[in-house]
């Protein structure tokens, strides 16, 4: 790189790299109109009547864009209609009319006004998610004071050749009338990596980065541009040895793109025939389908908090049941194994009362608390046990520690099922039961807890906290987090041989199960059964593919070896720069957590 | 006039957020009715999406619909309808 290339970093929201000439479009919202008083009726009249004209044009451009986008973009033409409600709200329109009449002001600044006292309110709200609708109300604005002040006619994005746009912020509203032909991508000063509008431009597959402070003031004079959506970096006016670089790597990028996305649906299975599983992770139904779209084999952990969290009162069998059935009928005939309550005393809203835990990882959550509070582990179970009849459905037990947790679940797993079976409830009787390794001592016990348990789930996260003594959330020691460290992998091994020893199945569903880096040293181990992220499992297939069961055992010994985990993530990084480069250059794009609001 | 009154909870995972609250006032202005939706002692006047959203309500809040006017009863049935069936949401 020589000295001529500016580079500015911001956040990647959707992954991509294009070069072009930059637009900065201009600037609405931080403008604060200035205030003029109207001094006859006609006047008023006259302000009045600009104002409900421009209401009528935007009404007009919102509901022509939301017929455009209808048919491909459903969610997105929901929240035009939401725009559209919002646009002709008493707080907004209402209120600026008013000032209009009441104050005699002009129309731009009564808007504001308007807009402002909304803000005010919106900043009350406690809810974060409705709280978040005030960029909606904001998008509207922007629209509305654009017609009035004639900043904003026309398409923003109409320009003779592609540009990339960059702006303050982007509504979905605006972002969704981009077309390629038109826009190449866009940069943003807010925003983050799951904005609506950063979901949107992943959906258009336009590469964007978000979130680059002062994008519009630093990007205002460049000629040319280069937006890598995968790295958030912008390079203004790059020299040709940096376009060349550039260049060839939208080129590999876009090559490797086209063949990860083919990879999702093909067998996950090695070059010598050893077949393998790639599940999925998820957290509510509505994900289910992103699993199915990225080629999931099944769902390997299905986190049963989000219920408990989001209310008040605990939820229903009822509604648990709904949930994990949706879940099970979707995925079927692909098995779907669920986790029981992973969750603490403290976390729960009401009516339960449990005080804050000095040290709440070593504290009364998941199975233990699940074992003293019975009430509310049997109606999970009995939701569980009830969704099984509509599919293939396993559960899990987590955090794990001793024979007896086991035992004692068994138990009640047992007495539930009874209790169906008397009320004529169907359910599957063999449902598979297994116990997480999330706990040092599970792994010490796992050749025993083998005869307790029909599969093993090992909780890699859990468990590298738990074996390393390390807090990942404290800056002090996160870097010492590290999945690869020799106790973490002995324990892995461990695991593994306790299970084929018992005759049952081992998967593993932490984080270090998505990341392609550490795939060949799992697969070497002797785990068969990986889930993760949906967004990572066409990569793991790939890597999967082009690997022999024998090779990753041979890595798996050679790292065994190794005494420190300094030499074994080099090890590791090594190979997988030999084997699979294009993986080690791209692959962190496609594996982020893309969470829809 | 017809003064009716309805007890309504709110159930659905999301609570009144943008896609409820734009149901609610779609059909609020249906009816020849006020139709104000109370939350401890806050009121919001379901016909408008911006004072519904800023009422706050996330799964778990009960409200009180009181509606006067020619449609009151039948504003009241509808809204029952709408707020059990989770406005079509899990």
């Amino acid at each position: 790189m020589t000295e001529n290339n500016r580079i500015l970093l911001g956040i990647p929201a959707s992954p991509g790299i294009v070069i072009g000439r930059a637009k900065v479009l201009s600037d609405l919202v931080e403008a604060q109109p200035a205030a003029h008083l109207l001094y006859t009726t006609a006047e008023v009249d006259e302000e009045l009547e600009n104002f409900r004209s421009a209401v009528e044009q935007t009404e007009e451009e919102l509901v022509r864009v939301k017929e455009e986008i209808s048919a491909t973009l459903p969610e997105q033409a929901h929240i035009l209609e939401l725009h559209l409600m919002i646009l002709r709200d008493r707080l907004l329109s209402g209120e600026t009319e008013r000032l209009i009449k009441e104050q005699n002001l002009n129309a731009a600044r009564a808007l504001y006004l308007a807009f402002q006292k909304v803000t005010e309110i919106f900043r009350r709200v406690a809810d974060p998610y409705i709280k978040g609708r005030i960029t909606d109300v904001e998008g509207v604005y922007r629209r509305l004071l654009g017609r009035l002040t004639g900043a904003g006619l026309g398409s923003p994005f109409a320009s003779p050749e592609p540009v990339i746009i960059v702006a303050r912020d982007l509504s979905p509203a605006d972002a969704s009338q981009m077309t390629a032909s038109q826009v190449l991508g866009f940069i943003l000063e807010r925003g983050g990596k799951t904005s609506h509008t950063a979901i949107l431009a992943q959906s258009l597959e336009i590469p964007a980065v978000v979130g680059l402070d002062n994008a519009t003031r630093e990007l205002a004079g460049a000629e040319q541009i280069i937006l890598d959506g995968l790295t958030g970096n912008i390079v203004l006016d790059p020299d040709a040895d940096m376009l060349q670089t550039y260049l060839a790597r939208k080129q590999d990028y876009e090559a490797f793109k086209g063949e990860m996305a083919q990879c999702g649906f093909l067998p996950a299975i090695t070059l010598d025939e050893f077949p393998t599983q790639v599940m999925a992770n998820i957290e509510m139904p509505e994900e289910v389908s992103l699993a199915l779209k990225y080629g999931a084999d099944g769902v390997g952990l299905y986190r049963t908090e989000f219920l408990y969290l989001r209310q008040r009162q605990l939820p229903t069998e009822e509604e648990l049941f709904q949930d994990y059935r949706r879940v099970v009928e979707a995925m079927h005939p692909k098995v779907v194994t669920i986790r029981t309550l992973d969750i603490g005393g403290d976390k729960f809203m009401s009516p339960l009362q449990y005080a804050p835990e000095m040290n709440p990882a070593l504290g009364l959550r998941a199975i233990r608390f699940c074992l003293k509070e019975q009430g509310i582990f049997r109606t999970q179970l009995k939701a569980i046990l009830r969704a099984s009849a509509y599919g293939q459905v396993r559960v899990m037990f987590p955090l794990i520690s001793s024979i007896k947790e086991m035992q004692d679940s068994r138990q009640l797993l047992d007495a539930v099922k009874e209790d169906l079976r008397r009320a004529g409830q169907p359910f599957d009787p063999h449902l598979p039961v297994g116990a997480m390794i999330e706990v040092p001592a599970a792994v010490t016990l796992a050749s025993l807890l083998a005869r307790h348990a029909e599969f093993f789930s090992i909780g890699t996260n859990d468990l590298i906290q738990y074996a390393l003594a390390i807090d990942r959330v404290n800056k002090q020691v996160a870097d010492m987090y590290q999945p690869l460290h020799p106790a973490v992998i002995r324990m892995i091994r461990q695991v593994v041989e306790a299970a084929q020893a018992g005759g049952i199945s081992v998967s593993i569903c932490g984080e270090m199960a998505g990341d392609p880096l550490y795939i060949p040293v799992l697969l070497g181990l002797g785990i068969a059964e990986l889930s993760m992220n949906a967004m990572a499992i066409p990569m793991v297939k790939r890597i999967i593919r082009m690997t022999t069961a024998e090779e990753a055992r041979e890595m798996a010994r050679h790292a065994l070896d190794l005494a420190t985990v300094e030499e074994i993530n080099g090890y590791v990084t090594q190979e997988m720069k030999r084997r699979f480069p294009e993986i080690a250059r791209f692959g962190s794009s496609l594996v982020g957590n893309q969470r829809v609001p | 006039m017809p003064l009716a009154e309805a007890e309504l909870w709110v159930e659905n995972r999301l609570g009144l957020h943008a896609r409820p609250a734009v149901k609610i006032a779609t059909l609020a202005q249906q009816f020849e009715a006020n139709i104000i939706i109370e939350k401890d002692g806050a009121e919001a006047n379901a016909k408008e999406l911006l004072s519904i959203l800023a009422l706050d309500c996330p799964q778990g809040t009960r409200l009180v619909l009181k509606a006067d006017g020619p449609q009151a009863r039948e504003a009241v049935l509808a809204f029952t309808g709408l707020f059990a069936r989770k406005f079509g949401e899990s």
